[in-house]
């Protein structure tokens, strides 16, 4: 009983630093991915339903909503083939992950 | 005295707090821990989790640890009778063999849904993807 | 703990992260927000049939994909022993936060208001907040419990 309420009276002192150290960084900005650190940088985004999209960004919203360019479309298991869309706006509620390609790579079973 | 609990998920889990509880997810999954917290999604904590794999009266368990888990992926979820689990005449067996078992019953169903989807589209019907949460 | 406050306080630690389609992630968790969504480094994907494995520097995970979070038992625990070290420390200075805290809080408010905290402008804010916090909180569910 008391632990829960601790937990919450504990949250503002453990949050509050990073969230105070935010406030004074992000300004109006809420997310806690800048996507403003990719622009005009290759990414990887994947969204709801299995489909992969690579290409650089070039702008963005609060939604998450996407402007991308040279974009090329894949399943994630191959089991379309891929299509090259251009420029393209890309719907943020869809979205389920964003990760740049720079520094990413496919490799070998690293777990053995 | 249960007329005081108000008949929301906080109300009836509260209960379950440090309890043994058996969770049910959407993926099929049962895991079986001790109940620590949840909030008002029912996202919850359970500690010393076993992932508890059953082929008909055998069962493996695989320790998994500490598991954040998100309340929507989750079907079922309620306290373990710590008398009544002793009677049940379930068979602990190695998790290999669990594991084997469970991968040629699965190779017999694709291969069945697949003759069946074949079946399916043949006469016209529109076979899309496979059963349950699809994502 | 509420659950969100463990992964909070996990913030900095490696952590495995399965998404609802079986993909999953290990990774060290650098942030996450009341909506759950996480932004991990030093990642390592596994494809949801355990065949294929990517490496990548960092990621953002949107909170309604996850299925749920692996965090090692010593994380719970220097969790809760932080948690227990705060809360004395707020009682010796006249508690405010905590004491009040004490009887609703059984996942009444899963530590919104808490967490976000008054000046930050709050994260996942909610509708009072304003447009785009409200949009973010979409399927409404949390949008809504967040902002009571």
């Amino acid at each position: 009983m008391s632990g829960r309420g601790g937990g919450r009276g504990g949250g503002p002192s453990r949050g509050g630093a990073p969230s105070g150290g935010h406030a004074g960084d992000k300004k109006k900005r809420e997310s806690i991915l800048n996507l403003q650190t990719y622009v005009d940088q290759s990414i990887r985004v994947k969204f709801m339903g299995g489909r992969e999209v690579t290409g650089i960004l070039k702008g963005y919203d609060q939604l998450m909503n996407l402007v991308m360019d040279e974009v090329v479309e894949e399943y994630e298991n191959g089991s379309m083939p891929s299509r090259e869309l251009g420029l393209v706006v890309l719907r943020g509620p869809n979205v389920v992950l964003i990760s740049p390609t720079d520094g990413s790579a496919e490799i070998e079973n690293p777990f053995n | 005295m249960d007329a005081l609990i108000p008949f929301t998920t906080s109300g009836s889990l509260v209960d379950l707090v440090d309890k043994k509880v058996l969770v049910v997810l959407r993926d099929g999954r049962k895991l079986i821990g001790v109940f620590r917290s949840y909030d008002q999604f029912a996202n919850f904590l359970l500690e010393s989790t076993v992932e508890r794999l059953h082929h008909q009266l055998d069962y493996a368990d695989k320790d998994i640890g500490v598991l954040l888990i998100r309340g929507e992926n989750v079907v079922a979820l309620g306290e373990i009778d710590l008398i009544a689990e002793d009677q049940v005449p379930l068979r602990p067996v190695p998790s290999q063999e669990i594991e084997l078992k469970i991968a040629q019953e699965n190779e017999r169903r694709d291969r069945d849904h697949a003759v069946r989807d074949r079946v399916l589209e043949a006469h016209g019907f529109v076979v899309d993807g496979r059963e349950g949460d699809a994502y | 703990m509420l659950p969100l406050a463990l992964l909070t306080a996990a913030q900095g630690k490696p952590m495995l992260v399965e998404l609802k389609n079986g993909v999953t992630f290990n990774g060290h968790l650098v942030e996450c927000d009341n909506f759950m969504n996480v932004t991990l480094r030093e990642v390592y994907q596994t494809s949801a049939d355990g065949e294929k494995f990517w490496k990548m520097k960092e990621m953002f995970v949107k909170g309604n994909m996850i299925k749920y979070f692996r965090i090692a038992d010593s994380i719970l625990d220097t969790a809760m022993e932080e948690q227990e070290r705060a809360r004395q420390s707020g009682r010796s200075r006249g508690g405010g936060r905590g004491g009040r805290g004490g009887p609703p809080s059984r996942g009444a408010r899963g530590g919104g208001p808490g967490r976000g905290g008054p000046p930050g402008g709050g994260r996942g804010g909610g509708p009072g907040r304003g447009g785009p916090g409200g949009g973010r909180g979409g399927p409404g569910g949390r949008g809504r419990g967040a902002a009571r």
